[in-house]
């Protein structure tokens, strides 16, 4: 069984740690976590093997209808009931405070009983495989013309095993993902970088796919280092899965996080049942709605997971939430409650991230175009979400004059402006669909959890700087 | 760590080793509105081992993380392990940090602070700036950390850090009858001052009451852009990374020693050094995580590269005599203008960002700005939804700092660099 041995040797003690709190507490819950990644990393001059993003230990969380209290720790084996009292200690509050706290109705805690696997092939490959496929593809890279200077291959296995346990609810899952990435350093006249990742619960599958793009980043490379300054101005564009994700998650996914509902930071709040893009648009986020890095059986807060919608035809119906925001919000919670790890808050995440599928043809959206941009590969993105605004970047973007793709490249390519104007303007969609599980998120500035996002190509109008 | 210590010096094939322990314990306050909403307490270890095996004329390494659940088979497991893995690594050799003792705490006023009572105290002095009329500080998350950091290797290295730092995430927020708008505040410090924390905030509730007034310039328009210390951090950190030993080894670098970054421009010259500390930064380290001894290093002097810097491996590979170890702090020699002079032409200076973009490689600086104020040469106002967007080399030609110069977290240096002649849209 791949579930952490270790975890399954401490169910009982979670459970004895739930019945020393639960005198002081009307809701006690323990989440275990035991995540273990392995990271294989080679150059043109350099290799390693070493543990990735793990993590083992616990959080406790309590309620008694005022503030809610954690408190994370690393082992909870020994005396219970002395273990309580240092955390009922720890998360003290001075008597300056205690008036101030919130007043909320108590956590919900229905029955449920289940152990989720969700299987990997990752035990068929050994520390010997791995390095030495990524050592034949960086060998390949470097060998397929001299102007590449560097090549940089990983492979990077992620296993994921995590207890819930309250007094009626005791939950466990195990799930694991891999990703992939490659990276050139290529010189023609001038230095450009060109990368290509791979994600997927399949380390073969992740192999094959890095295989089957060696040539297509060795060309991107060279195209790359004629790439211009894009002329600032108002465009129609293309974008391609990944730009399309972006957009879904920096323009609409952060803002229709609850916890920002609780804080009045998000503006969807005042929009639920209004139209906030293109009738044409339907958007989701779900752990349970398509199988990616953030397809997880239940949350942080021991929610199952969901497939929420988020956008339908263009009507904002939904927002995301974790166990303590819907509970504020008398909502249901949708699974939605992610931790960076086992010492930090749980809050309001995104997980896999969506728009839904069209009709169009990718081609006839590119012949729609007199002249703007196809736009290519999430940079990074930073949200607004109570004044949306955006601001996405995207590595590349291939100018389209006369409904054709030409040869001309623009790198960076920044899309900025208002969300509205951007989802209301999008006019057509495709009927193809790619959610990319390599990506990683904040909250702010701080707060990272893996997640994914994707969709179909977008036809839409945005300000590119 | 004295286990895995014992087990690492007797365990077959180990040529070195190297462990980083991280504990930290930590007391957090989540505020909702003024209302408390979450109280947080950690305390955790994090061990990070290092086993290092020469072989075939090479030296190979492996990285895994001692959970404190883990039993002494299973580190004896864990060292076998990494020991095999090592074997499987063929890179060039290089000398461990040498033996030195450190046992150092950044200068704190907090040290025996009882942390529940601080915490109060330092939300007393964020809300006391609450007083804007139609402002209100929507969310605001306060962190009170103790770290230890404890580096020790086979070599003698026994180096300890205490760190006492405080984070406070604020969120101020204006309302009126037609909206609602906020900025963002991420704010740090290592010695608590309240009167400056408040003062801090108070800015921040002064700047989103104008964002509620700002207006939408008409655009397109050049301009020279005036940043703040914050960002300017984010763009001199830019050209330090690129600097890195691990860069130039990798062949990722895209400037060298003697490059001249501000070639044919009139403007002041860059001369940024990297440093260990820097007063009241949570960023100052008496030592890297490999616990070698850091040396400042001046990486631009007059805009001219001088020198790399970085991790001690990657500068032995480029046979660096002394490498500087990772320096995390900054500093930036003042420029010759006032700030009058600076902003005596038409300007735009920023004071919100989402977040500068700088592109080294595609020669690109811009950004999504969310409040600005903006001089015509008559008035200034407050302007938001524009986005700035420039050719890197060309500002960098021409850009001017100010002589007045600040200390803000991990930086030191000018209160404002003006790059010149920007495209808004």
């Amino acid at each position: 069984m791949p579930f952490s041995a270790y975890l399954d040797g401490k169910r009982k003690d979670c459970a004895d740690l739930v019945a020393a709190l639960s005198p002081y507490f009307a809701y006690v819950s323990v989440l275990g976590t035991d995540v273990r990644s392995t990271a294989y990393t080679v150059t043109r001059s350099s290799s390693s093997i070493r543990d990735g993003e793990g993590e083992c230990g616990f959080v406790v969380k309590l309620h008694d209808g005022g503030a809610f209290y954690e408190y994370s720790l690393d082992d909870i084996s020994g005396d219970k009931q002395a273990l309580a009292q240092k955390i009922i200690e720890a998360v003290r509050v001075n008597d300056s405070l205690k008036s101030r706290a919130i007043s909320v109705k108590a956590l919900e805690d229905a029955p449920m009983k289940k152990d989720f696997v969700r299987e990997t092939d990752f035990a068929g490959f050994n520390d010997a495989d791995l390095l030495a496929q990524c050592s034949a593809l960086k060998d390949e890279l470097l060998g397929k013309d001299e102007k590449v200077l560097n090549a940089f291959v990983s492979l990077s296995p992620w296993e994921v095993s995590k207890l819930f346990v309250s007094r009626n609810r005791e939950l466990s899952q195990y799930y694991g993902w891999a990703n992939g990435f490659l990276m050139v350093v290529y010189r023609d006249g001038k230095l450009v970088r060109a990368r290509h990742g791979e994600g997927s619960d399949s380390m073969a599958s992740v192999i094959e796919g890095l295989k089957a793009h060696t040539d297509d980043i060795i060309e991107l490379a060279k195209h790359l280092t004629t790439a211009k300054p894009i002329e600032p101005g108002m465009y129609d564009i293309i974008t391609d899965s990944s730009i399309t994700g972006l957009i879904a998650h920096e323009a609409f996914g952060h803002g229709v996080e609850m916890d920002q509902f609780v804080k009045d930071r998000a503006l969807a709040k005042k929009f639920i049942g209004e139209y906030v893009a293109s009738p044409i648009t339907n958007m989701h986020d779900g752990a349970g709605a398509t199988h990616s890095v953030a397809s997880y059986f239940f949350d942080d807060d021991g929610v199952p997971a969901h497939d929420t919608q988020i956008i339908r035809d263009g009507i904002l119906v939904a927002g995301l939430s974790d166990l303590g925001s819907a509970t504020q919000l008398g909502t249901e919670p949708t699974g939605n409650g992610r931790r960076e790890s086992y010492a930090r808050k749980a809050y309001s995440r995104m997980t896999n991230t969506f728009f839904s599928a069209g009709k169009d043809k990718l081609e006839d959206m590119i012949a729609s175009i007199k002249h703007g941009y196809m736009l290519f590969e999430t940079n990074n993105g930073m949200e607004d979400p109570k004044n949306w605004q955006i601001q996405c970047t995207a590595e590349y973007g291939i100018e389209i004059v006369d409904g054709k793709l030409t040869d001309n490249y623009v790198s960076p390519v920044v899309i900025s402006g208002s969300v509205p104007d951007l989802l209301k303007s999008i006019s057509m969609i495709s009927d193809g669909f790619k959610v990319i599980g390599s990506g990683h998120c904040g909250k702010g500035y701080k707060e990272w959890v893996r997640v994914a996002d994707g969709g179909p190509n977008l036809k839409a109008r945005v300000k590119l700087g | 760590m004295k286990t895995i210590e014992r087990i690492l010096k007797s365990a077959p094939g180990v040529d070195a080793y190297r462990i980083t322990e991280s504990a930290t314990q930590s007391y957090e306050l989540f505020f909702v509105h003024k209302s408390l909403e979450t109280v947080r307490a950690t305390d955790t270890v994090a061990t990070s081992v290092t086993v290092y095996v020469d072989h075939d004329g090479k030296k190979g390494d492996s990285t895994f993380t001692v959970y404190r659940s883990m039993s002494e088979a299973d580190m004896e497991k864990a060292v076998a392990a990494a020991v095999a893995r090592a074997r499987l690594v063929f890179n060039e050799p290089y000398a461990l940090p040498e033996a030195g003792e450190i046992n150092a705490e950044l200068p704190t006023n907090m040290k025996d602070a009882d942390m529940q009572a601080l915490g109060a105290q330092i939300a007393d002095a964020v809300f006391a700036a609450d007083t804007v009329e139609g402002g209100s500080i929507n969310a605001c998350e306060i962190f009170l950390y103790r770290d230890t950091l404890h580096v020790i290797n086979s070599n003698g290295v026994d180096k300890t850090q205490v760190t006492h730092r405080v984070m406070i995430e604020a969120i101020p927020t204006f309302t009126d009858d037609n909206q609602s708008v906020e900025l963002y505040e991420d704010y740090r410090f290592t010695v608590f001052d309240p009167k400056a924390v408040t003062a801090e905030i108070a800015r921040r509730m002064q700047e989103v009451r104008d964002r509620a007034n700002a207006v939408r310039p008409q655009t397109p328009l050049t301009v020279n852009v005036l940043l703040r210390p914050q960002e300017i951090q984010r763009m001199i950190g830019g050209l330090a990374r690129d600097l890195s030993y691990g860069s130039v080894y990798n062949h990722g670098n895209l400037h060298k020693i003697g490059d001249d970054l501000q070639s044919g421009g009139n403007g002041d010259k860059l001369t940024v050094t990297m440093k260990a500390i820097t007063e009241g930064s949570e960023r100052s380290a008496f030592f890297d995580e490999d616990g070698t001894a850091l040396n400042d290093t001046t990486v631009l002097e007059n805009g001219i590269v001088k020198s790399y810097h970085g991790d001690s491996r990657f500068g032995q590979y480029l046979g660096i005599e002394k490498p500087s170890g990772m320096l995390r702090c900054m500093k930036v020699a003042p420029g010759t203008l006032s700030e009058e002079k600076l902003k005596s032409a038409p300007y735009i200076e920023c004071t919100s960002l989402s977040g500068l973009q700088m592109d080294l490689y595609a020669d690109y600086i811009g950004g999504e700005i969310r409040l600005a104020y903006y001089y015509d040469g008559e008035k200034t106002v407050p302007v938001t939804g524009i986005t700035m967007s420039a050719k890197l080399s060309e500002v960098l030609a021409g850009l001017n700092l100010s002589e007045n110069v600040c200390v803000n977290g991990a930086y030191e240096g000018p209160a404002l660099i003006m790059l010149p002649n920007v495209a808004i849209l």
